[in-house]
Order: structure tokens, then C-alpha cells, then sequence
């Protein structure tokens, strides 16, 4: 039944329901967590987009699933400003209204414009985007489920995306995100119930370049002492090393997938 | 932004300056422009500051108003940020052009004060889940110098040291009914504690060093920077990178060391200036705009 959009039909006063829940019973001792959660990736499912993939992380009872799809470069649509020398890229961060926990998120909320335009200035100096002159390319990337390092997985996907698609690359960008649990251990690649603890300590997301060793994002909340920063920007790196394989891995797999068809089609 | 065209011999006078140690005004790469502050320059907020940094020209404006808290966190208040780059800064900025940049300083205010210690929002409550104070924390953009991110963030802590918040008392009667009731007198006030709240510290990668507070030439040679924000304290309690270019990882943990010394001196010299200012009291001379 289509209802009275104007009418509000819930109480008057409501409540958050969770500040009525019981207080997460004291669990053991956290340990600090080096190694990021296993990830699935895959590149160029989608049919319709010049280049897409696809990132799992997580697994057991719910991980993180991330889409993200590429398309261009094509003619610019804005040609002021600094982008005749080079391409523009246009990037879009979304997270399905049904991704999170808790009531259903808005569309293009503040956070989301934010992480679209970090999303753009850590992708930018991965993509030679002086090779294409007068051109825009665009990405975009869309959260199914967020269970914890959303923005990250979202990193790792567009990248992969991108070079699916075909785009002049300097190198993949992997994205790592860590958290810093109450006794102020650190957790690489946190779940959405470590980010979300109210005491947690801050978060952090990291974009590498894994082979030629550059930081092209970072993005970083909460309180941090100078070492405690020092030591999450390392350990985000050497999780982002870990993860390069795969990456590296599901892009062969697409590449091998897509030079087989036309051998079997008509020979 | 306003933004200034540079050659490439221009570029390279600047990158080699900046690798002597030596800007084109003289500065070293850890020094500052000269930075103006006046508070209580608008007389219709809860607190107000003028900054100018350089050619950079800020104008913070406090308004504190009731409202209701936030669902999920009913014993606090909030504080909101909007960033209006105005016209006069530069015509870019004319319509809805200036809106893309405004919003993303909001942000990243939000970001940088999106933690417990900052401020502490539970003195803004009145009472719980019903009342509480909202603090709309405007940011004018009057001139665009280079380094918008430090001055505004310097601008609105003067502009929080500044802001006095009247006294209201929960009164109620036998039947439960509460009424609110402001104090009689005007100078009766609650003031915000800014100890904890950080200023941000942009650090922009020139050649092979950093500088702290670039001006617009400088950013034009800058391909990338890093925003740390840093409390009083040395905690930093943020941090971002903008810009199109890439940091290599030992120069992220030197720019997060600079950060945090340069933050500190900042700090000491702003709680300096605005409590020298406010022990003058009514006698200080407003330099107001045309100063």
C-alpha cells in the first residue's frame, strides 16, 4: 500500500533502541591483529561496464562485498579547469541503503562525498591519466555489505576495476584499513564490530602502491599518539603487501578469461 | 580554489628554494606567515574570530542553539560545521562553485573533531535526550593566500575560546513538567573548554622536503599534502591526504613528526595571544576590518 510520504506515521518521541541493550559483556583480553581477513577478488564479471570487479573479505557468517565497474575514457564533458593536459577522473563511493547494520542509510550523505573525493585523490596517481588527454574516466563502487574496512575493500576494487578496463596504470592500488581496539592494540583489517566499539581508539586507511612503495591515500580519525600512528601507518603497509598477490592473481585470471574467447569461437 | 598559474622555470625557483631551506619571503619550511587574530569581531554570535594568515582572510561566526540531541547519543550536544567560500575570495567561487570545496573543509572538520576528547559535548546538554545546545559553527572564506586548512581550524579555535554559552536551569514543578529558565543576568555563561581542540598543521611535499603553511605559489609546485591535526597535548586526532600525488612511507612519519612539533608551537602561541587578548578586556581597541 503506498503511504502518505507527508504523514509521519511513528511516534512523536522514539528512542535509539541499542542505548537500551545490554553492555557487550567484557571479553577476553584483545590481541592485536597483524594479518588482514582472507579476501576474494574478481575482475570483469560485469557485462555492461568496460571493466568492473568484484572483493569479498571476510567470509564466515557475513564479510564486506564490494562491486565496482569502470568505464572511458570518453570525451569530457567539462572542459575547464585542469584537466585538458589530462584525463579527469570521476569517482562515486555508495553504499547499497541496506549495507550497515542499524536503519537504513541515506543516499549521498556527507560521508559519502567525502570518501568518493579520497577514493579520487588515491587513485589519481595511480592512473596515467596524461595519456589521455580530454578525457574522463569514470569509476564508480558500490558497498553490497559493509562488515568492517568498507572504504578499503573499496580501494582494492576500483583499482582492479580500472585495470580491467584497460587503463594505462603505474601500479594497482591496495587498500588497507586498521583499527585501534580499547587497550590500544592495534587490529589490522577490523570488523564492523571493532569499528564500531564507542571507545575505540581511532581508525585508519591506507592506499599503497605496493611496487613502487607510495602512500596515495590516507585517511585517518580519533586519537593517536605519535608512535601508535607511526606503527598502524607500518602495519597497514605491510598488510597492503600481503594482499598485492591476490590482486595480482584475480588480474591474470580476468586477462586469461577474456584472450580465450574469441579462440573458441568461430576458428 | 583560487588558484595561480605558474612556468615551469617558476617551479623549479621554488622547489630549489625549498630545498636550500630558504622560501621566497624568507621563511624556513617550518615557519609560519605572520597570523592575526581577533575575537568577538561579530556582535550577533555566541563567539566570533577573525584570522588572517598571510593573504588568507577567515571570519568564524558561533551561534549556539537549542535544540534536540541526536537519537544515538542523547546525552550530548553537537556541533555543526559549514564552510561558505564567498565570492570575494575568488570568482570561481561565484553560485555553487565555491560549494565543492566548502564542503569538503567541513568534512574535514568533522573528521578531525569526530572524537572523545576534542570537545566535550556533554556539558552542551541541558537535559537529557530532550534539550541540548547546538553549536553551528560558520566559516566565511573573505580571501583565499594558500593554506585554508590551518587558518581555518585556528579560526575556530579562537573562535570556541571566544563563545559564551547563557545559563539555563531545568526547573520542575510537582506534576513532573519541566520548563527551562534563563538566567536574568546576560553575563552569566557557560565557556567551552578548548584544551583538547586540535588545529590542523598542512604539510605540502615540495621536491624532496615539506613546508608547513604554503602559500599559493607553493601549493601550485605541491603535488601532494598531508593534514595532521594536533592537539595542545601532541595527540593527533586526524589525518588526510589531498591532493593528486603520492607520499613516499618515510616521509609520511617525518611529516607526522614536523606536524606534531610545529602543532605545538602554534598552539602555545594562539592560548598566548587569545589570553593576553582577553585579560585586556573592555578596554581593547577593535581593529575590527579595516585594520
Amino acid at each position: 500500500m503506498p503511504g502518505d510520504s507527508r504523514r509521519i506515521r511513528g511516534p512523536e518521541e522514539s528512542r535509539c533502541p541499542l542505548l537500551y541493550a545490554l553492555p557487550e559483556s567484557p571479553q577476553a583480553p584483545e590481541q592485536a591483529r597483524t594479518e588482514p581477513r582472507p579476501l576474494y577478488a574478481r575482475a570483469g564479471l560485469l557485462s555492461q561496464a568496460k571493466g568492473s570487479a568484484y572483493i569479498e573479505t571476510g567470509g564466515g557468517g557475513g564479510g564486506t562485498k564490494v562491486l565496482s565497474g569502470a568505464s572511458g575514457p570518453r570525451e569530457a564533458e567539462r572542459r575547464d579547469g585542469p584537466g585538458l593536459r589530462g584525463a579527469r577522473l570521476v569517482c562515486e563511493f555508495r553504499w547499497a541503503p541496506f549495507a550497515r547494520l542499524g536503519p537504513r542509510c541515506g543516499v549521498g550523505t556527507a560521508l559519502e562525498r567525502e570518501l568518493s573525493l579520497a577514493l579520487q585523490e588515491s587513485l589519481e596517481p595511480a592512473v596515467r591519466l596524461e595519456r589521455y588527454p580530454r578525457a574522463q574516466i569514470h569509476v564508480w563502487v558500490l558497498v553490497l555489505e559493509d562488515r568492517g574496512s568498507a572504504f578499503a575493500s573499496a580501494l582494492s576494487a576500483a583499482s582492479l576495476a580500472l585495470a580491467d578496463a584497460g587503463i594505462e596504470m603505474y601500479d594497482v592500488v591496495v587498500g588497507c584499513a586498521l583499527s585501534r581496539g580499547p587497550g590500544g592494540c592495534l587490529l589490522l583489517d577490523p570488523s564492523d564490530r571493532d569499528e564500531g566499539r564507542p571507545k575505540s581508539g581511532g581508525c585508519l586507511t591506507l592506499a599503497l602502491m605496493p611496487a613502487l612503495n607510495q602512500v596515495c591515500g590516507l585517511l585517518c580519525n580519533g586519537e593517536w599518539t605519535e608512535e601508535s600512528l607511526s606503527q598502524a601507518v607500518r602495519l597497514c603497509m605491510e598488510g597492503c603487501h600481503r594482499l598485492y598477490p591476490v590482486l595480482q592473481q584475480c588480474l591474470v585470471r580476468a586477462t586469461k578469461r577474456k584472450i580465450s574467447v574469441p579462440q573458441s569461437g568461430p576458428a | 580554489m583560487a588558484w595561480v598559474r605558474l612556468s615551469e622555470a617558476e617551479k623549479v625557483y621554488i622547489a630549489h628554494g625549498v630545498q636550500e631551506d630558504l622560501r621566497q619571503d624568507g621563511r624556513s619550511c617550518e615557519d609560519y606567515r605572520c597570523i592575526e587574530v581577533e575575537t568577538d569581531v561579530v556582535s550577533n554570535t555566541s563567539g566570533s574570530a577573525r584570522v588572517k594568515l598571510g593573504h588568507t582572510d577567515i571570519l568564524v561566526g558561533i551561534k549556539a542553539e537549542m535544540g534536540t540531541p541526536k537519537l544515538e547519543r542523547p546525552h550530548e550536544g553537537c556541533v555543526e560545521f559549514f564552510v561558505d567560500c564567498s565570492a570575494n575570495a575568488a570568482p570561481e567561487f561565484e553560485g555553487r562553485g565555491g560549494e565543492e570545496l566548502g564542503t569538503e573543509i567541513a568534512n574535514t572538520l568533522y573528521r578531525m573533531f569526530n572524537n572523545e576528547s576534542s570537545l566535550d559535548l556533554k556539558a552542551l546538554c541541558i537535559s537529557q535526550a530532550e534539550h541540548c545546545w547546538i553549536l553551528y559553527v560558520d566559516v566565511l572564506l573573505l580571501e583565499c593566500g594558500g593554506n585554508l586548512f590551518d587558518a581555518i581550524s585556528i579560526g575556530v579555535k579562537a573562535a570556541l575560546f571566544n563563545t559564551r554559552i547563557p545559563k539555563v536551569r531545568i526547573l520542575e514543578d510537582e506534576e513532573g513538567s519541566k520548563e527551562i529558565e534563563l538566567s536574568d543576568d546576560p553575563y552569566d555563561c557557560i565557556r567551552l573548554n578548548v584544551e583538547n581542540v586540535p588545529c590542523i598543521i598542512t604539510l605540502s611535499k615540495i621536491g624532496h622536503r615539506h613546508v608547513v603553511d604554503a602559500t599559493l605559489q607553493e601549493e601550485a609546485c605541491t603535488l601532494a599534502s598531508l593534514l595532521v591535526s594536533v592537539t595542545s597535548k601532541g595527540l593527533l586526532t586526524g589525518m588526510k591526504k589531498v591532493g593528486k600525488g603520492s607520499l613516499d612511507p618515510e616521509s609520511i612519519f617525518e611529516m607526522i613528526e614536523t606536524g606534531k612539533r610545529v602543532g605545538k608551537a602554534v598552539h602555545v602561541s594562539l592560548q598566548e595571544i587569545l589570553n593576553k587578548e582577553e585579560s585586556l578586556g573592555k578596554q581593547r581597541q577593535k581593529v575590527g576590518f579595516l585594520g
